[in-house]
């Protein structure tokens, strides 16, 4: 790890975090648009639009070259000058050469990530060519010296009184910090920028190979200007944004706006093909089409669809590590959950290496993709190729490698923890305070004690009286329940006997590898997949259960994923996957037997936390909510349910505890406007930290798993 | 017919929730008596089929409209208003689709401040992929294309994310309805 990158990135952490302005405008930007993406698409089947788009994207990636080719060749016929650069800097040099041979003073320019990404600004400069960025927020961003923090709204960070400060300069008079009158100057300052320039320079949100024409789609009409009243035209686009047909580009264009910002569509989308009529002559067209590494991720299995992605920014917008932090610190040129990827492909690995680590996994971004991208698994891949470039830190190595592999150690070391923690807990079942330098972990939230004796002691003590057992299940406890919460797995077998299920719980059964593969460290996560595997298969459950999405994640997909290619495992791997269920969903879908519980419950508020992985991984979010309404409990919804608690793993104790800890105080702020006094979730990691957060604040709310809400109501059958 | 009665009622809406103004006239010449009353000024007027079909020009110079019809890369910047036709309109969203491949058109819709568009109702599809076919269509008619769809007028939200209008292009879209101007999508 390289300790000067670290420190600067944990510097720019601690500035975007001592900015609350930032945070606020950034959770008032995610929430409206939320509301104006839902009104855009609701006429619209939006899975079945990203299905199409995510299919049409893959046809277009394996057939690229042809596609290429017959782009080129049309867009020649039609008298435009293609060139293809393979860096940014062959890009740079070929429109910086042009710009020289034309004489050009001044390029105008709208609004091209590509152009950032290329830093074609810098390259124009050099060559004596002024580049005036035309577009509204890449304008204030060019006068501030910055660069975007968003790929949609570049200056979504500054606010209106900055920009007045910035526009003072440049009209050298006072202009007051009022947005209309703002957007007016801006008007009046770079109209003549239009009529003066030599050249104007454009992105393209697509490629037609139909026609070699492109498409921009824009709001504020300075592609326009730009691409018609310059003699010459420069359009650098890459060359992922390729679409064979007019059909398929309007599937994107009727997609993008209302994904990107809630707009049914922009104010303008134009159509350029070719060389068009200018002051009586022939334009001069000039398409360059950017690779930069578009090929290199072409070649990587694991991160190729990538190159899907239509730039919308949604995976940003929904972001919570984002909404922390904003864009100059969760992104590098492209921000956000695509940012991180494209960053590592174009702008280098070593310009990814922190902020791979930043992303806590809630699996927002890949919900709301309108490319069906699934950016958590490419992100997740990318750590492990980084850990191993890197190394993943010599204490997380010890750990995993040595420790958690043999299960009886790691087990072992958990049981004399439980003895040794007894001087900070005071025989409580939660740690309030750490002494010395672990004192940071406990001071926006309590920690679980390990638990005296953890589930698998337990468990073979509780007595099971199922007559006719309808199921023998098999319950994969996670390390959390099993030693932090036994409580928890208890409650699970009184809620299954009382549905005539059996449940034994395999004692091999080892820590389902996620920390280990949330690290980068795959190696102990697939020896861990292995172990699991054989223990869970072993007694020929019906079902293995979980209360742990996150280890229902590891059963259902990654034990799969990993071993795949390995003929002695592969097919082991995916029966698991096969009878692996979450609890809540067990009760519901498999059994049918919510109506067990009917009005048991004492009447109480309760409100229900999504856990990202059960809502957004195993797709389960109105099983439980059913659960709790048919017990009696009166269900609340607070805002925001279904956003990440902060938890993470090693995400809130180890890598990114101050963001963590923001992540915590928006989703506390929801649980008490909800007036709830108990939030459920089914995720003894969310329970952790949102248990641990209410513990601190000394709040009245409790904080309980579905199953333990449903063993409490049972206690009031007789 | 009462096809175009439902996609003429659902675009306007959608034209207006983009904040385009939209004048439902009889004929031509209350279109014509419509502009003599916002214009205050020389108005670009480039040569579009439908319009010279019409005698647009000659109508609106009756009218005491004074016309800016050459010399249009001298003249755009000063001028506050352009009227153009348009080639065929879309339901879903309120768009316009101008073919806006001849230089005129193009600085008469993107430098001037108010920019009226005329639009026979016959010519409002449902969407844009039913726009599809006609585009397809422009595309193997002339070999070079600049196609623009319009959705009412110029807007930002780049300050503080609040919707403001007109920023570089027109801050006023008016879309004058104006029955049997014409009907082919492919000429505007
Ligand atoms: S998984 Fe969550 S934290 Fe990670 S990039 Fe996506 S939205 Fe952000
Ligand atoms: S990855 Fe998906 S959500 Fe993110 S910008 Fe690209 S298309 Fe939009």
């Amino acid at each position: 790890m390289n300790k000067q990158r670290n420190k600067d990135y944990r510097q720019r952490i601690d500035q975007a975090l001592a900015t609350p302005k930032l945070q606020d405008a950034l959770h008032k930007f995610g929430d409206a648009y939320l509301v104006s993406r839902g009104n855009a698409f609701a006429n619209y089947d939006f899975e079945a639009m990203r299905s199409e788009i995510s299919a049409m994207k893959t046809d277009v990636r394996e057939n690229h070259a042809a596609l290429l080719q017959q782009f080129i060749s049309n867009a020649e016929a039609a008298g435009a000058t293609v060139y293809l650069a393979k860096t940014a800097e062959d890009a740079n040099n070929y429109i910086a050469e042009l710009a020289k041979q034309k004489g050009a003073k001044l390029a105008v320019k709208s609004k091209s990530m590509a152009s950032e990404e290329t830093h074609l600004n810098v390259a124009l400069e050099k060559a004596g060519t002024r580049a005036l960025e035309t577009d509204l927020g890449e304008w204030i961003i060019q006068l501030a010296g910055q660069r975007p923090s968003h790929m949609v709204m570049p200056a979504i960070h500054m606010f209106k009184e900055d920009v007045a400060e910035l526009f003072s300069k440049q009209t050298g008079q006072q202009e007051k910090a009022e947005i209309k009158h703002l957007v007016e100057v801006a008007r009046q300052q770079l109209r003549q920028g239009y009529l003066d320039a030599e050249i104007g320079i454009t992105g393209a949100n697509i490629a037609v190979a139909e026609t070699g024409g492109i498409a921009l789609v824009t709001n504020e009409g300075n592609a326009r200007l730009a691409s018609t009243l310059p003699k010459v035209h420069v359009v650098l686009v890459g060359i992922e944004k390729l679409v064979p047909t007019l059909e398929d580009a309007t599937k994107v264009i009727r997609i993008l706006p209302k994904n990107a910002t809630g707009q049914p569509l922009t104010s303008y989308v134009t159509w350029i093909r070719g060389a068009v009529p200018c002051a009586g002559e022939e334009k001069e067209l000039h398409i360059v089409l950017l690779d930069n590494g578009r090929s290199t991720l072409a070649e990587s299995p694991h991160c190729q669809d990538a190159l899907n992605c239509i730039r919308c920014g949604a995976c940003a917008n929904v972001c919570p590590v984002y909404q922390t932090v904003g864009g100059h610190v969760f992104g590098h040129i492209y921000i956000g959950a695509i940012g991180i990827i494209l960053t590592a492909f174009y702008h280098g690995l070593e310009n990814a290496a922190e902020i791979v680590r930043a992303c806590i996994g809630c699996r927002s971004c890949v919900a709301i993709c309108p490319s069906k991208i699934d950016l958590e698994e490419i992100i997740l891949s990318l750590r492990e190729t980084i850990g191993e470039e890197e190394g993943i830190g010599t204490g997380k190595d010890i750990v995993f490698r040595k420790v958690m592999r043999n299960r009886k150690l790691f087990h072992g070391l958990l049981r004399a923890a439980s003895v040794m923690q007894k001087p900070v807990t005071r025989g409580e079942r939660s740690i309030r305070h750490l002494p010395l330098f672990f004192s940071s972990l406990t001071e926006w939230r309590t920690l679980p004690a390990v638990a005296d004796k953890p589930l698998r002691d337990l468990i073979l003590q509780q007595p099971q009286k199922v007559a006719k057992p309808r199921y023998r299940v098999a319950f994969f406890g996670g390390c959390a329940n099993d030693f932090l919460y036994p409580e928890l797995g208890l409650d699970l077998v009184t809620v299954m006997n009382a549905l005539d299920v059996e449940v034994y719980y395999p004692l091999e059964q080892n820590c389902c590898g996620v920390p280990a593969l949330y690290s980068g460290d795959k190696e102990t996560a697939i020896e861990l997949a292995k172990q699991n595997i054989d223990a869970m298969l072993e007694g020929n459950p019906d079902f293995v259960l979980t209360t742990c999405p996150t280890c229902t994640m590891a059963l259902q997909r990654d034990f799969v994923e990993h071993l795949k290619d390995n003929p002695a495992w592969a097919a082991k791997a995916e029966a698991l996957a096969e009878i692996t269920v979450d609890a809540a969903g067990f009760i519901v879908n498999q059994l049918g037997a919510a109506e067990l519980f009917k009005e048991l419950a004492t009447a109480e508020k309760v409100t229900y936390h999504d856990s990202c992985h059960l809502k957004r991984g195993a797709g389960v979010w109105k099983e439980p909510r059913q659960l709790i309404e048919t017990s009696g409990f009166e269900l609340v919804e607070m805002d925001h349910a279904d956003r990440c608690c902060g938890f993470g793993g090693s995400y809130s104790l180890t890598s990114h505890p101050d963001i963590a800890k923001m992540i915590l105080k928006d989703k506390l702020n929801d649980i008490a406007e909800s007036g709830a006094s108990c939030v459920a979730m089914d995720c003894p990691g969310c329970m952790m930290q949102i248990r641990g957060g209410l513990e601190k604040q000394g709040s009245g709310v409790r904080a309980q798993h579905t199953i333990e809400l449903l063993a409490e109501a049972l206690k009031n059958q007789t | 017919m009462k096809k175009t009665t439902e996609l003429k009622k659902s675009f306007v809406a959608a034209a207006q929730v983009v904040g385009a103004e939209v004048i439902d006239c009889k004929n031509l010449q209350e279109a014509v008596a419509y502009l003599a009353e916002q214009v205050d000024g020389p108005l670009l007027c480039p040569s579009f089929a439908s319009g010279e079909r019409a005698g647009l020009a000659e109508k609106l110079v009756a009218a005491g409209v004074t016309l800016v019809a050459e010399d249009f890369r001298q003249q755009a910047p000063h001028a506050k208003w352009g009227v153009t036709g348009v080639n065929f309109a879309m339901a879903d969203t309120g768009s316009l689709a101008l073919e806006s491949t001849a230089e005129d058109i193009r600085l008469a819709t993107t430098l001037p401040e108010i920019h009226f568009a005329l639009l026979d109702p016959e010519k409002i599809l449902a969407d844009s992929l039913d726009a599809v076919e006609p585009m397809r269509q422009l595309h193997q008619r002339d070999p070079r294309n600049y196609i623009a769809y319009i959705t009412g007028p110029s807007r930002t939200a780049d300050i503080e994310r609040v919707l403001t209008i007109g920023v570089h292009g027109p801050k006023q879209l008016h879309i004058l309805l104006v029955p049997k101007l014409s009907s082919d999508p492919l000429e505007m």
